[in-house]
């Protein structure tokens, strides 16, 4: 039928691959691809059965009822619409240069982002890199030069997307990494951290078999900022969906709090608490403040299971500050009303209640993030964490870092693993020299700059205590920035100033290698093609999708476009030319290295290369045991003293002794969770005094129709008129959901496209009416791909992160802040910003698609 | 006997992926004599649609889906002047690239708006065609039912599916065009509102709530849930009168008109009684 392993019948071929978008390896969405004469036809759902008809699903019974999860892959429309990303018009298909940056010249740092390029060889490509290593080697030494080589993307094994350059790099002499600020985790890795410890990112660990304890246990979910139909779609698939519907069937209450009615809410919400964006900390107060007053909370839990809860009641009731946070109070702030507080308090003191959160709201990128993530695990705790039905839990990243106890679902026998493989980036690969992410732009501008920890998600919580800075005194700036993850403009913090630290005359030289001409590579001076994954030979395993974990060789499904080579064979490339090509590879081709992801991943006990060859995937069964392990902590709540949390004091703590220790004073991050309506590190509240010039709040989430930065040209995605508004001018803008009550007194209309600004910028946006969004509150993704119209001070795309804020979560927690923070908005005169920039608005532009690469071409006059 | 698609919307979560997946499948490809290849943009042989429903703060979406009916008495092969248009044998309907000579008739015919599309280029009529040619190969389900994730579509064998067919209804009856598909959870009207007493500072919980339909005078009751909230969902669109009720406090009666739209009354103050 159609179903068969890859036959090369006819130029016809069939592929099992993963097509997720994490690109840590652990990979979901596993699809078909069927080829014919070189071209995809087609891509659908992997049904697991094809080739094992005697698979059997894991079943979960509650309540009389059963959940197991289908027999095909719950793939999501970025999957399923792959052709639009892999024939896009913005495809970058040759090497190209910067027309007015000449490295025996003229460098023009101050035309990035506005001059164009033109076509150049593979052989000048590789002459211009290897020579500017060399330079500046002998000039700065190999740390002036940054990797920024992390971040989500396609997923590949020896292909990897990101950091293949790493190692050719350290074989070289070194150089300075970029460190992801574990970004959608920041409240918990720097804050809940403190709480319950939950090593190493914050989030209640281990979950094993709580969606099952949930499904029996537990009288209501709470997905607070979380929507579990959007932000899974790119790591895990659709299973989430099917779980919310599971948890009303069998009669499970679904509360949501978050500022819009987000996607998850539209269909599964019984109640929706339209918060105001980033006060949640505020709310949590005054419920702790109903449960302390009421004596509604499990009193005698705290006595053994937490420390520092005096000093937390101190606080609530207002003998530390005076103010009792009263739900009268809360509700000013978070513009819930006293009465729906009340409410929300008794139901949750008098139910079981669990919460479940997907990598957004106030827990993540939020000032003082740190705040509402602790708070969160402290009113857990109130109500018994970890008795059944009490719990934290994740609807997405099920089964990272291929580890069974992040999987809150039935486990398979175990989860193929493949990370260490893989030649692209290491958890463990850390050169002495780094640079936090969101703190790029005032390491180039205005070194030097200190800060706490690595900010790597494996590391640990002492590790937050130890202050870091960059230069190191015997090392050098930065000089040259070598990116395969340019994406940095519109998703990281204040990125106009980003624009503004490329355009600096300290970066002599920025190479960026990408599949797209997007983002950050209309910056570059040198860009790379690099292919997507059905161009390339690779290993791939499914690790996510909750369902079942499968592993399957992923040949190529067509031919590289144009002259597209993978970020390992680039490097590769200029290994050869510094002759470390047998180090850099460690003496194995790609086909030996496909092996050995096979020989490693788990699965070849299982099963024989040939036979994996030939059906095309292999299926892990289900644990036959998963029902016998206890769920999350409840050998925590069962027996604390034989079962502690890597706190300091093995408890929960309400009050840090350890931050106040280390961070004496800090009113950012203080020992005891606070509601921080302004500080040294931010101004972003409706109380400050920018609000007065500003008096909109921006809530800003994963974006629904991409995964971040990636998926923004799928054409037929830009046809939903949630994904994108068509403006007069036939653009398609990003959309930004505004209450009618907010539109009235400015005079916007369904449609409109308005500016949206502060003091660090402006954007441009397209206009939707729509109750889905509280008023005095505004909501546009992140992600949009950045179309300057004044590169650092107007974009075009839509990037709200061009004006997000600029610092850190707090002083001494190293986390970004891109949501939950105060703009204004005003209808935009096109004519005449037309008028004054003509350029921007010339750009070929493609109906489909939009943005494309032959914009920023020099096409050849003669 | 025949081929039949039951929509059932009260699973469908608004992902698109039947509308990608139409996409995927007809856009760049010839599946001649079946169908033409699709254009990149601008037809959408099954769309996704959204209406929010209600007003701030409560508001849900419901989705829908457009698709062509290949209903058995269908309007379109008659007034196809060039024969163009055919019902098979398992009953789906199919628009002949081949003999279709671009005159618009079966758009003009058809009484579902938005299933029909014309191709300037190829100057032809196109819409779904129930992937036949996928079946023709052995498929047993269309590219759309395949890629849903949350079981919202089945396609099949009409009396494989009595029981799902027995469960749904289908758009536009009066027109007898008998169409093929089936579509559950068809969103009626709601009324919402908040009950709370401004006074204590308190929502209302496990208020009596009655709703008169004021054309036929029937009774549909509620009670206030742990947040003081009713929303009764199902109701007809007509004109109602809205009667709540709790011990200690005066009754408040509210007229209402969801003719139109779903209403949400708000936060609905009651007052202590004298």
């Amino acid at each position: 039928m159609n179903n068969k392993a890859p036959r090369d019948t006819n130029g016809e071929k069939k592929i099992i691959r993963g097509l997720g978008f994490c690109s840590t390896t652990a990979d979901s969405n596993s699809v078909q691809v069927e080829v014919s004469d070189g071209k995809i036809v087609r891509i659908r759902p992997l049904h697991y059965d094809w080739e094992y008809k005697d698979l059997k699903p894991w079943k979960m019974k509650a309540r009389g009822k059963i959940f197991q999860p289908p027999m095909k892959t719950l793939i999501p429309p970025f999957s399923l619409g792959y052709k639009n990303r892999v024939y896009s018009p913005n495809r970058i298909l040759y090497p190209m240069k910067r027309v007015d940056w000449d490295p025996d010249g003229e460098r023009n740092p101050q035309n990035r982002g506005v001059s164009k390029y033109v076509r150049i060889s593979w052989d000048e490509a590789i002459d211009i890199i290897v020579k500017e290593i060399e330079r500046i080697k002998k000039q700065y030494g190999m740390e002036a030069i940054l990797s920024q080589s992390d971040g989500h993307g396609e997923t590949y094994c020896v292909h990897a997307a990101h950091g293949t350059h790493r190692r050719l790099l350290s074989l070289l002499g070194g150089y300075t990494l970029q460190t992801r600020n574990t970004d959608s985790w920041e409240g918990w890795y720097w804050g809940a951290k403190h709480v319950w410890g939950c090593e190493t990112n914050g989030f209640m660990d281990p979950v094993t078999n709580v969606v099952w304890d949930v499904s029996k246990n537990s009288d209501a979910v709470f997905f607070w900022g979380c929507d579990p139909e959007t932000t899974p779609w790119a790591f895990d698939g659709q299973l989430a969906s099917r779980l919310c519907y599971w948890f009303t069937d069998i009669g499970i209450k679904s509360v949501y709090v978050c500022p819009d009615l987000n996607y998850g809410a539209a269909v599964h919400a019984d109640k929706w608490i339209p918060i105001r964006p980033n006060t949640d900390a505020a709310l949590y107060l005054a419920i702790a403040y109903m449960w302390i007053t009421e004596g509604s909370y499990d009193q005698e839990y705290l006595k053994t299971h937490a420390v520092g809860f005096e000093k937390f009641k101190e606080y609530i009731l207002g003998i530390e500050d005076g103010t009792p946070k009263t739900p009268k109070w809360a509700a000013d702030i978070a513009g819930v009303p006293s009465y729906t507080i009340k409410a929300l308090a008794r139901y949750w003191a008098r139910h079981r209640v669990s919460i479940a959160i997907g990598n957004g709201g106030p827990g993540i990128r939020g000032p003082y993030s740190t705040e509402p993530a602790r708070l969160q695990v402290l009113l857990l705790a109130m109500q018994g964490l970890g008795k059944p039905g009490v719990h934290q839990f994740k609807m997405l990243e099920w089964g990272l870092y291929s580890q069974k106890r992040k999987n809150p679902l039935p486990w398979p026998k175990y989860i193929p693993d493949i990370h260490n493989i893989q030649r692209g980036w290491k958890y463990t690969d850390t050169p002495r020299q780094f640079i936090p992410k969101n703190l790029i732009h005032d390491a180039i501008l205005r070194p030097p700059i200190t800060w706490y920890g690595t900010t790597l998600s494996r590391d640990y919580t002492e590790q937050q205590f130890i202050q870091y800075r960059f230069p190191l005194e015997d090392a050098p700036e930065i000089h040259m920035i070598w990116t395969d993850s340019p994406s940095w403009v519109t998703c990281w913090n204040n990125t106009n100033d980003f624009a503004q630290a490329i355009r600096s005359p300290k970066i002599e030289f920025m190479l960026a290698q990408h599949p797209w001409f997007e983002n950050d590579c209309q910056m570059a001076d040198i860009i790379l093609p690099t292919p997507t994954v059905m161009e390339c030979d690779d290993f791939g395993v499914e690790a996510m999708s909750g369902q079942f974990c499968a592993v399957f060789p992923e040949p190529r499904a067509i031919e590289p476009l144009g002259e597209s080579k993978s970020h390992y064979e680039i490097a590769c490339m200029i290994a050869e030319r510094f002759d470390l090509l047998e180090e850099y590879t460690e003496g194995k081709g790609v086909e030996e290295w496909i092996k050995t992801a096979y020989e490693n991943c788990g699965a070849s006990s299982d099963i024989s290369w040939e036979q994996l060859q030939d059906k095309g995937y292999y299926v892990v069964p289900p644990d036959e045991n998963w029902e016998m392990y206890e769920p999350g902590l409840s050998s925590f709540y069962q027996d604390p003293e034989k079962n502690p949390l890597s706190t300091p004091s093995g408890k929960i703590e309400f009050y840090s002794e350890r931050l106040a220790e280390k961070f004496p004073g800090d009113k950012e991050r203080p020992p005891v969770p606070h509601w921080i309506s302004q500080g040294e590190h931010h101004q972003e509240t409706l109380s400050c005094k920018r609000a007065e010039t500003y008096p909109l709040l921006v809530v800003s989430n994963h974006p629904r129709w991409r995964t971040h930065s990636q998926h923004d040209d799928m054409t037929w995605l830009r046809e939903i008129h949630t994904c994108k508004v068509k403006g007069p001018d036939g653009y398609l803008y990003e959309p930004v959901w505004l209450n009618p009550a907010d539109a009235r007194p400015r005079d916007i209309k369904d449609g409109d496209i308005i500016k949206i600004f502060n003091d660090r910028g402006a954007l441009l946006a397209g206009v939707w009416l729509t109750e889905r969004i509280r008023p005095g509150v505004i909501y546009i993704n992140h992600g949009a791909r950045w179309d300057p119209i004044v590169p650092g001070e107007l974009d075009r795309g839509g990037s709200i992160n061009t004006i997000t804020p600029h610092k850190t979560t707090s002083k001494n927690a190293t986390g970004m802040v891109s949501s939950g923070f105060l703009v204004d908005i005003a209808v935009a005169d096109l004519d005449e910003i037309r008028k004054q920039h003509p350029e921007p608005f010339r750009r070929p532009y493609h109906q489909g698609a939009g943005l494309k690469v032959d914009r920023m071409l020099m096409h050849d006059e003669s | 006997m025949g081929k039949v698609l039951i929509i059932d919307l009260t699973k469908c979560n608004g992902c698109h992926n039947c509308q990608i997946a139409c996409k995927d499948e007809h856009v760049g490809n010839d599946w001649s004599p079946i169908a033409a290849p699709e254009p990149l943009t601008g037809q959408f042989w099954v769309k996704v649609s959204d209406t929010v429903r209600g007003s701030f703060p409560k508001v849900k979406v419901a989705y829908l889906l457009t698709i062509c009916q290949h209903c058995d008495n269908a309007p379109c092969i008659d007034a196809c002047p060039n024969g163009a248009i055919y019902k098979r044998s398992d009953g789906i309907v199919i628009i002949d690239p081949e003999k279709c000579k671009g005159s618009k008739n079966c758009i003009e015919a058809c009484p579902y708006e938005g299933v029909i599309y014309f191709n300037e280029d190829l100057n032809i009529a196109q819409k779904c065609t129930f992937c036949a040619h996928l079946i023709d190969k052995g498929w047993e389900e269309t590219r759309c039912s395949d890629a849903c994730p949350t079981g919202a579509l089945t396609f099949g064998e009409e009396d494989e599916l009595e029981d799902l067919i027995a469960e749904a209804e289908t758009l536009k009856p009066e027109l007898g065009t008998r169409p093929r598909v089936y579509y559950k959870g068809l969103p009626k009207r709601f009324i919402a509102g908040t009950v709370f007493d401004p006074k204590a500072d308190e929502v209302l919980i496990d208020a009596e709530v009655d709703i008169l339909n004021i054309s036929n005078g029937k009774h549909t009751s509620a009670r206030t849930d742990d947040f003081g909230d009713f929303w009764v969902d199902g109701l007809l669109p007509d004109r109602y009168t809205v009667i709540i009720r709790k011990s200690g406090y005066s009754e408040k009666r509210l007229d209402t008109d969801i003719t139109g739209k779903d209403v949400n009354l708000g936060d609905i103050a009651m007052h202590g009684e004298l």
